[in-house]
């Protein structure tokens, strides 16, 4: 579905942020993307969907393959066209717009396609969303606003969809609410999930392999079952553990982490 | 009162054009988030465009002579009782001129929509994704490309072209004082409204208009959500340049052809500043009290304020609200 081959990415030509990475995503497949904040996990996401001309940054060296295809220089509407939708960090959804227009929106991903929009698909995952079609969805909350960025997703009838941290900032149970309906829509609509996330315990709990994302590289992958047993991301991400004084993850130097992964 | 009521109406009136004027700068503005410094020198080839479809092209020896003037034997019928100065003289005549004013419109509304496109295409597309600040200098360069090549394609100036509308004073009492207006103005006002609302119409109600609201609040996320963004930037372009296109004719039948036309454009640039860059209300709204404002001036003032006051009162306005009346955004950098 979707294979990354030594990716290398800098912002100005000058602010390397991703040094040869190299990932893959499989038909109906979640996969995991984890790493401390600055890691290059949205820069990994925007490198692929297209954004990165956008934004100042550009891909050197390596190759993305969508599909068996070489989207390393593909505009990002093509690529959504091509079933390739991107949930973007922070939602960014079209606060001015009501929820049923920012569905519309989304129905420019099924040009060039022999498909209709499909709405009452996306009311059933999210029946919130129903009642509050003609609402503006500026006043959503978060919980609503991330189930409207997935919802406008689904409306493109993906076979990947790049998932940037949909559990930031919300509540505990609206979490579990939310990854419930993502598991579902991957095995429902037989699409492919790249779920990049800092909450390791929620995205371990519908993911089927993973990876970590350190420095602008992958210093660790595997399935979810050996990275639960892995006692370093017992320590930094799950919470777990009984080394000596449960740091967070991101509290502990750089250099230190780095030691312990390439060990 | 009556005074009151007509200086009223002549600033309504010149504040539709103001109206019509600002829409484009806004729709560019919506879409693209580039100030087009040039839009004025747009408006000035739409007038220069109208007079060579809806005047030098008739006259052309190639052209039939109805085109220039249609002279069918129902209208000489009509015109034949027809009291000189009289609305229905008028309206003869214009009837006689709507071939060369659909031309001119037409030809225009053409010309003018491949202008914008060139430009969009040879100097902003290849600065997309740069600065913003690139895009926006280069359209301040383009004031002095497009106005330097005016003077040399058109050698006319101050000629006449014919009004949109039949052209017939309309006068009427009010509140004791006798108030006229011409009826040419009035059906620029109409145009210039009904373009106004056509656009907020469709930008409400249609899928186009979703499409062009959702780049305009994000530019990236529209475009990695399936909408070809650089064609809604064309389209902005195209909607600047056509309504462009008939606020130039406007002008010129309101003043005759001329550079200064550019200028005026340019000067619409602060009514815009004041409603907001990115808010048609906001600019509607500061479009009528511009008219308005210069309209009282000149009652209570004389002319050599009426060119100052609105202008200072824009400053005003800006200096205690920097987004103007409904802006949003944040657009002190520009
Ligand atoms: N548009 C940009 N221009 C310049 N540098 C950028 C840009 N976007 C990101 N960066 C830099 O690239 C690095 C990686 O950023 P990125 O957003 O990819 O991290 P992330 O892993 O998604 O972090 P987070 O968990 O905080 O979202 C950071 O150091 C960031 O400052
Ligand atoms: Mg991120």
């Amino acid at each position: 579905m979707l294979t990354i081959e030594n990716l290398e990415v800098a912002y100005f030509n000058a602010i390397q942020v991703l040094k040869g990475l190299t990932l893959s995503v499989d038909d109906s497949e979640v996969v995991a993307l984890l790493g401390a904040n600055g890691a290059g996990k949205t820069t990994l996401l925007k490198a692929v969907s297209g954004l990165l001309p956008l934004e100042n940054g550009a891909i050197g060296e390596g190759r993305i393959r969508f599909q068996d295809q070489l989207i390393n220089k593909t505009p990002p509407h093509e690529l959504a066209r091509a079933g390739l939708l991107h949930v973007r960090e922070g939602r960014r959804i079209f606060t001015e717009m009501s929820v049923e227009e920012n569905l519309i929106s989304a129905t420019y991903a099924l040009t060039g396609r022999d498909a209709q929009p499909d709405f009452e698909a996306v009311y059933n995952y999210f029946p919130q969303l129903k009642d509050r079609a003609r609402q503006t969805a500026g006043l959503l909350s978060g919980g609503e606003l991330q189930m409207l960025a997935i919802g406008r997703a689904l409306i493109g009838q993906p076979r990947l969809i790049l998932l940037d941290e949909p559990s930031l900032g919300l509540a505990p149970k609206i979490v579990d609410e939310i990854f419930d309906i993502i598991a579902r829509i991957n095995q429902e609509q037989n699409v492919s999930i790249l779920l990049v996330e800092q909450n390791a315990n929620a995205a371990f709990r519908i993911a089927h392999r993973g990876y970590i994302l350190e420095g602008g590289k992958v210093v660790l992958e595997g399935s979810v079952a050996d990275l639960r047993r892995n006692p370093d991301i017992q320590t930094f991400y799950l919470g777990l553990g009984d080394q000596e004084d449960k740091k967070s993850f991101r509290d502990v130097k750089h250099y230190k982490r780095r030691k312990r992964w390439l060990a | 009162m009556g005074q009151f009521v007509q200086y009223l109406i002549n600033g309504v009136i010149s504040g539709g054009i103001l109206a019509l004027i600002a829409l484009g700068i806004v729709s560019v503005f919506k879409a693209t988030k580039v100030v087009n410094f040039a839009h004025g020198h747009l408006i000035l080839f739409g007038a220069y465009f109208y007079f060579t479809f809806a005047v030098m092209l008739p006259e052309a020896a190639f052209m039939p002579d109805w085109v220039r003037s249609w002279e069918p034997e129902w209208l000489v019928a009509y015109r034949a009782d027809a009291p000189s100065f009289s609305p229905k003289a008028a309206i003869a005549s214009w009837i006689s001129d709507v071939p060369r004013i659909l031309l001119g419109l037409a030809g225009a509304l053409a010309a003018n929509a491949l202008l914008a496109l060139l430009i969009e295409r040879l100097v902003m597309r290849p600065l997309l994704g740069q600065s913003t600040f690139a895009m926006i200098l280069s359209t301040v360069g383009l004031i002095w490309v497009l106005e330097g090549s005016a003077g040399l394609i058109w050698t006319a100036e101050a000629e006449q072209v014919p009004s949109l509308g039949p052209n017939f004073p309309i006068r009427f009492e009010l509140f004791g004082a006798n108030l006229f207006l011409f009826s040419g103005s009035l059906f620029n006002l109409l145009i210039a409204l009904a373009l106004f609302a056509a656009l907020m119409l469709v930008l409400r109600y249609t899928r186009s208009g979703v499409a062009i609201r959702a780049t305009a609040e994000d530019q990236s996320t529209a475009y990695a959500m399936g909408i070809n963004v650089p064609r809604v930037f064309s389209s902005a372009w195209l909607i600047a340049s056509t309504t462009g296109a008939v606020a130039g004719a406007i002008l010129a039948t309101r003043t005759g052809l001329s550079p200064a036309i550019g200028l005026f454009g340019l000067s619409v640039l602060a009514v815009v500043l004041m409603g907001g860059l990115d808010s048609f209300a906001g600019v509607l709204l500061a479009s009528m009290l511009i008219g308005v404002l210069q309209a009282m001036t000149q009652w209570k003032l004389g002319g050599e304020y009426a060119e100052i006051v609105p202008y200072v009162a824009v400053l005003i306005v800006i200096l205690i609200r920097p987004h103007g009346f409904l802006g949003q955004e944040e657009i002190e950098r520009i």
